[in-house]
């Protein structure tokens, strides 16, 4: 999927001149994940320069000046990405004035737009890269409207936009259904009624009726239209998937279906189209009659039929988490090495985020050396690079460790 | 005939003594003879290429070499053997999948106090929920009412064993369980009424005034009859309140913060109780040492925070560092989904530790989701631990079960086998998900 490089090279151009001033790392050794291919590499070293990956190979001539690491006995492996979150637009789920993921406004639909709500001083960044997710998407989340607007994507290092109108987000099911009237149908019809009223949209000649998008939201879908980005549908009936794949076909538009719980049942009719989905590999309860069929081992059979699969935590505030749905994944059928890239590269590839996901060189230096297996529980981050620079290992949590790791002792806690 | 009335009066008067009595009878197994595994104790102890022998529902014996003739013999090289999983925290039943108006069953929040309600009155003993968390091991868990309230309701323990009748799942001699709540959620349900409580104070007036008046109730009705003085009218809430006050009924305290939960220990020492666990526990690391002190669990998550103030300092060496000052520390769920990974929680908490160079390993870690919840449930003596005399709770895991890639493969209950991965006849199915769901036999 190839997207406008204009913000790309902006953001290129700020990370080079940021990241200038630092000589060059070497990390050699260790089991190599460049998700390039689909081995692990053992004795190589990947030379980084200027917040890019400048070589990778077995026999390269280290400059004298470059930071050496020994990852022997480590993994390494691209960054991980979370392809659907909102980081920092939550920053305690209870208390409303810190959370700006959606609005309840009927007439404010795809228009919305969370770029404007990023906070990148938000603790959840510190928490969250320090254990190896170093992109994120982040996402208006579902609400009442099909469609809940444009997401974009960040970087957890220092938690700034790096891409804005990333993809166009919504929801299908019995919330949106209640919405529109009551019925399922009522809400993909609306759909498709405003897709095809947008590609001949113009402001003087549409006039909106009491239940139509407004011009705004008519500006958003034309631009949408007009841009070679996903929409991405929270779907979860099988019957739905099936649904909005078809709407999707008819009006040309590029789909990724999330949550998904009852894809496995529809997986060929993705495969056929190249439909991904972003799957919940722990999400097997049948918590609503939208998901009666969920079942533990939906991201392998999605697989197994040809399905690209990406992989999301479920907790913002975890996004870290993503790691153990990774591993269940696997222990539920997925490849493992399908799984490590269904949070590196396939998230990269569908929502074009460029030169991240793998570790190609000119890709940026987004590296992660874990302790062993990154998908397994009893491992961790030793250390997190974004964009060449390592990560601070410290949080608010760290810190509140730190000060109550010893109750011994007179100094206040405060002092602490 | 006067005879045979008579004893028919009998069992009617047990059951009166205790209402909604366990119907729960263990079903007969064969013997068998677990061979080369590994045991995770619940103790503390990790033993290797040992036998196990499971014998009339209980764990009969345990060794090396132990006698093969006559018994079933399961080879388990490879694999691990542990307690059965208990969770001190759940709303499987009360709040069932699917989660719709007519299944929410947890809070009944029409006032502070509503100790007069049991949760196992909510437990559809048809929710598919219960399976699932067999599946993963979970062979004992609390059912509780919400934390609306200042005073929720009794919680009860239940044997994962599939039922027509929630009594048919009660655990045999379990006390119940007095959920009580501090914090954000009362203040919060009361306060949008106008009502109290409204501030955090009015919370611990709300608790402080149920004691005194259960005090004072335990005290009218202790009184022998007196014709110049009226008994007071049978109150269901205050009967709750003595229960506890006669330790026949175990308090737990949904608590996230460390000074709340200090206030709570007050009011404990004020009315004369003791609070069994406090749940949810996000900073109990911060006063570890009161909570050994005073004898108190922590019922935790692994890494759960953020979701609202009282839980913004939750951190994951929690349950690690409770553990560490020899205080009580258990993994807990409140969830459906994690119920059904609770070792991987157990697993979290403990790589989290050793991540900041603290001294855990398995044997110490499955404790937070075995023994330790036993304790705070007062069933240690029967269950929660792999030790001579205990009841056969017992999961049989394909590997070191603190993997994400382990499964339980064989869960025993009283030494009956309710869950075989390997085999679909020994998978219970509930009413609800036949012909409906994938467990239903879609897949």
């Amino acid at each position: 999927m190839r997207r406008g490089s204009c913000l790309r090279g902006i953001c290129l151009a700020v990370v080079l001149w940021c990241t200038s001033a630092s000589a060059g790392v070497a990390i050699s050794g260790g089991k190599l994940y460049t998700m390039e291919g689909a081995e692990a590499e053992e004795g190589m070293t990947i030379l980084i320069s200027e917040g890019i990956i400048a070589a990778v190979g077995s026999d390269l001539e280290i400059p004298f000046d470059y930071e050496r690491v020994d990852a022997e006995g480590k993994v390494v492996t691209p960054g991980f990405i979370e392809s659907y979150s909102q980081l920092g637009l939550v920053e305690i789920s209870g208390e409303s004035t810190t959370v700006d993921g959606n609005i309840a406004d009927y007439h404010l639909g795809p228009a919305f737009d969370v770029r404007y709500s990023i906070n990148s001083n938000s603790t959840l960044f510190p928490v969250n890269v320090m254990e190896g997710i170093t992109r994120a998407i982040v996402a208006p989340s579902s609400g009442n409207d099909p469609l809940a607007g444009w997401g974009g994507a960040v970087d957890l290092a220092t938690g700034s936009l790096t891409h804005s109108e990333i993809a166009l987000f919504g929801n299908v099911g019995a919330g949106t259904a209640a919405f529109v009237g009551g019925s399922r149908s009522a809400v993909l019809q609306r759909l498709g009624r405003a897709f095809r009223a947008a590609r001949r949209y113009s402001r003087a000649r549409y006039r909106p009726g009491e239940h139509d998008y407004r011009h705004q939201d008519m500006e958003a879908l034309r631009r949408f239209r007009g841009a070679d980005v996903p929409l991405v549908m929270e779907v979860h009936r099988a019957n739905e998937i099936g649904q909005v794949v078809s709407l999707a076909e008819d009006l040309g538009i590029s789909l990724v279906i999330r949550g998904g719980t009852e894809a496995w049942q529809v997986a060929d009719l993705l495969a056929e189209h190249d439909v991904a989905v972003i799957v919940d590999p722990l999400g097997n309860l049948p918590r609503s009659y939208d998901r009666l069929g969920a079942r533990l081992d939906n991201a392998a059979l999605l697989h197994r039929a040809g399905v690209r699969v990406l992989i999301s935590s479920q907790q913002t505030h975890n996004v870290h988490l993503l790691r153990q749905q990774a591993g269940n994944a696997v222990a539920n059928g997925l490849p493992w090495i399908t799984a490590l890239a269904a949070v590196t590269r396939n998230p990269a590839e569908v929502f074009g985020l460029g030169n991240v996901g793998t570790l190609a060189v000119g890709n940026r230096a987004d590296i992660v050396i874990w302790s062993g297996d990154p998908l397994e529980i009893t491992t961790w981050a030793e250390r997190v690079m974004v964009d060449g620079t390592w990560v601070p290992m410290q949080s608010r949590q760290t810190r509140l460790f730190e000060r109550y790791k010893d109750l011994g002792g007179d100094k206040p806690f405060g002092f602490r | 005939m006067l005879k045979l009335v008579l004893l028919l009066l009998i069992p009617v008067g047990v059951i009166a003594s205790e209402p909604y009595a366990s119907t729960y009878v263990p079903l007969a197994a064969d013997d068998l003879l677990i061979v080369n595994t590994t045991v995770l104790t619940g103790t503390g102890e990790r033993l290797t290429g040992v036998d196990v022998r499971l014998s009339r529902g209980r764990i009969e014996a345990i060794g090396s070499g132990l006698e093969r003739d006559g018994v079933q013999v399961l080879d388990a090289e490879g694999q691990f053997l542990t307690p059965g999983i208990i969770d001190v925290h759940s709303h499987v039943g009360n709040g069932p999948s699917p989660s719709i108006a007519s299944t929410r069953d947890v809070n009944e929040m029409i006032a502070p106090n509503t100790a007069q309600v049991w949760a196992e009155h909510s437990v559809w003993p048809q929710d598919p929920q219960f399976p699932l968390a067999l599946a993963g091991g979970v062979t004992t868990l609390q059912i509780l009412p919400g934390s609306g309230n200042l005073f929720g309701g009794r919680g009860v323990t239940l044997k994962n064993v599939p039922s027509r009748t929630v009594q048919g799942m009660k655990f045999p001699g379990a006390k119940q369980g007095l959920k009580m709540a501090c914090g954000e959620n009362p203040k919060r349900v009361y306060g949008a009424r106008t009502q109290a409580p409204s501030t955090r104070m009015g919370n611990v007036a709300g608790y402080r005034a149920a004691w005194t008046k259960a005090r004072h109730y335990m005290e009218q009705r202790a009184k022998p009859l007196d014709d110049s003085k009226p008994v007071p009218e049978p109150d269901l809430a205050m009967e709750t309140l003595v229960g506890v006050l006669n330790g026949e009924i175990l308090v737990h305290n949904h608590c996230y913060r460390a000074d709340e939960m200090a206030v709570m220990i007050d009011v404990a020492k004020e009315f004369g109780y003791q609070i069994s666990t406090f749940h949810h526990a996000v900073e109990s690391y911060k006063i570890a040492d009161l909570l050994a002190a005073e004898g108190i669990c922590s019922a935790m998550w692994a890494d759960w925070w953020g979701f609202k103030l009282e839980a913004f300092d939750g951190i994951p060496q929690n349950v690690a560092l409770v553990d560490k000052a020899g205080a009580c520390a258990i993994v807990h769920s409140d969830d459906a989904q994690g119920i059904q990974r609770l070792n991987q929680e157990a697993a979290k908490a403990m790589t989290a530790a050793r991540r900041v160079g603290m001294d855990v390993d398995e044997a110490q870690a499955i404790a937070w989701i075995t023994l330790n919840a036993a304790r705070a449930l007062g069933i240690e003596e029967t269950t929660g631990s792999i030790e001579v005399g205990k009841a056969a709770d017992v999961v049989l895991w394909n590997r070191n079960p603190f993997s994400v890639y382990a499964h339980a493969e064989k869960v025993f209950i009283d030494g009956y086998l309710y869950f075989d991965r390997s085999d679909t006849s020994r998978q219970p199915i509930t009413d609800f998900d036949l012909e409906q769901t994938v467990r239903g036999g879609r897949s």
